[in-house]
């Protein structure tokens, strides 16, 4: 059982505030969180990962700070975004590197590499690689220490209809093996059938934290018109949901 | 430390542009020997052999080229975000890259020196003549080019902490090497021995070096420079958001 909690956080670049008195929790299952592009959510998740230091308030992940955890790729597993890899550099290299950095067992790198799909690629340059398979390298490398906390910013994105199926029964999988999973996406279609409860930002400020049924369960007018209604409210200065 | 010096080796290792690097390297060495031996006639003198197999301290620049992609080349392919991922405390992250790059740097430099003397050999005998490998002076020279190799290559990590804008800190020290330090050097007056690629100069007992500090406090004064850029990188650059 690991929880991620999430209290008062704001966050300043210059005179933008990305994130504005941000709060929530997510303990194990799948958590969708969602938002418009530019809603801060990648900055969020930045924050709970220590790579980006908060204005105010704190990110924990089972009460201890990202940067304070002892072995973090053992606790918390991230995909951030599709790009994070050296062109010419092959699929196994990429995740030995890591591995090797992590002190994670390399037999890990073949494993994972099973995980999603990619044995049969791993010896190609990553520079080769389609928008899809890069996803499925990130989630990779996200996998790679075995984590009970997955981050996941839109790692739909690229993916065919078939990896997007694979991608929530993938997903499933991981809930049901008791990790807390969060999600970022803008697709709601694709966090409808996948997530157990929703977390909506708008504008920096959290909009919505609750089960997805409360959200958009029977006669509500379902996940769409919520969503919408939860995004297209003026920004109320300083309030929280 | 070792998980990140070894991931730091395996990274090196296992992208093209290292190899790239030290093969160009190796041609350009030997061109700038074969120039000497080709031009001159008095071959036979140790000054003209030490002013041959000096061209290895001049293979610094690839060195430093080395360093710089390091860190930047991290910041460009973003492969940043993962290793800070792993390594959330980020100095250590550079005093590895530090490390790794100048062991590296001094292997570089190594083999440029072995290329440079094989070549020279290869010329003086063709022309009847044979390296003087009595002469000390000859071995401080290769030495010294070894050592500005391998202190370049750690200048490199510490300008690419601070400028993580690879095109941007590669063409900025280019540029001092080829243009600002020229000019600099005629303000400053005897202090311009102790500017980088004068102190290099110096370390190598390049012809055109006459005036600088000994070969020794040369060295320390590069390893000076390094230290100087990474602590400048590790407190202002490291440490910014990674958006």
């Amino acid at each position: 059982m690991t929880d991620v909690s999430i209290t008062g956080l704001t966050k300043r670049f210059g005179p933008v505030t990305a994130v504005r008195d941000a709060g929530f929790t997510a303990s194990p299952g799948v958590t969708g969180f969602l938002g418009p592009n530019g809603a801060g959510k990648t900055t969020v998740l930045r924050i709970l990962l220590g790579l980006v230091r908060p204005t105010a308030g704190e990110a924990l992940i089972d009460g201890v700070r990202y940067a304070d955890l002892r072995h973090p790729r053992r606790v918390v597993g991230a995909l951030l975004e599709a790009t994070g890899f050296h062109p010419g550099r092959t699929a196994r290299d990429h995740l030995t590197i890591a591995a090797r950095l992590a002190a994670l067992p390399v037999a890990r790198v073949g494993q994972v590499l099973d995980d999603v799909g990619l044995a049969a690629d791993a010896h190609r340059r990553v520079g080769g690689y389609s928008l899809g398979m890069r996803q499925r390298l990130g989630l990779a490398a996200a996998l790679l220490g075995d984590p009970q906390v997955l981050i996941l910013d839109e790692p739909a994105n690229g993916l065919d209809p078939a990896g997007m199926a694979w991608l929530r029964g993938l997903l499933r999988d991981l809930a049901d093996q008791g990790r807390t999973v969060i999600v970022s996406s803008h697709v709601l279609a694709e966090v409808a059938q996948t997530v157990d409860r929703v977390v909506v930002l708008h504008a920096g400020t959290v909009r919505f934290a609750g089960t997805l049924d409360e959200l958009a369960g029977p006669g509500t007018g379902g996940l769409e018109t919520a969503f919408l209604r939860l995004t297209s409210e003026p920004r109320l200065e300083g309030s929280r949901p | 430390m070792t998980a990140l010096l070894g991931a730091e080796l395996l990274r090196l290792r296992t992208t093209r542009g290292v190899w790239l690097l030290l093969a160009v390297a190796q041609l350009l060495i030997v061109v700038g020997v074969s120039g000497v031996m080709r031009s001159r006639d008095d071959v036979g003198s140790p000054e003209v052999q030490q002013a041959a197999i000096a061209h290895v301290g001049l293979i610094s620049l690839f060195t430093l080229v080395l360093g710089i992609m390091a860190m930047a080349g991290e910041y460009r392919h973003r492969t940043i975000t993962d290793t800070y991922l792993t390594v959330p405390r980020r100095t250590p992250v550079v005093v590895a890259k530090l490390v790794v790059h100048t062991v590296a740097g001094l292997l570089f430099g190594a083999v440029t020196a072995l290329v440079a003397v094989a070549a020279a050999a290869i010329w003086l005998t063709g022309r009847g003549s044979s390296l003087d490998v009595g002469s000390t002076d000859l071995w401080l020279t290769v030495a010294g080019g070894v050592a500005w190799n391998a202190a370049f290559a750690a200048i490199g990590v510490g300008v690419g902490a601070l400028i993580t804008n690879q095109i941007g800190a590669i063409a900025a020290s280019l540029a001092w090497l080829a243009l600002v330090e020229g000019l600099v050097a005629r303000l400053v007056g005897d202090a311009q021995h102790w500017l980088p690629f004068a102190l290099g100069s110096a370390l190598n007992r390049l012809p055109t070096a006459t005036d600088g500090p000994p070969q020794w406090q040369a060295g320390l004064a590069l390893a000076g420079y390094a230290v100087a850029f990474v602590v400048a990188g590790v407190a202002t650059t490291v440490r910014r958001d990674i958006t």
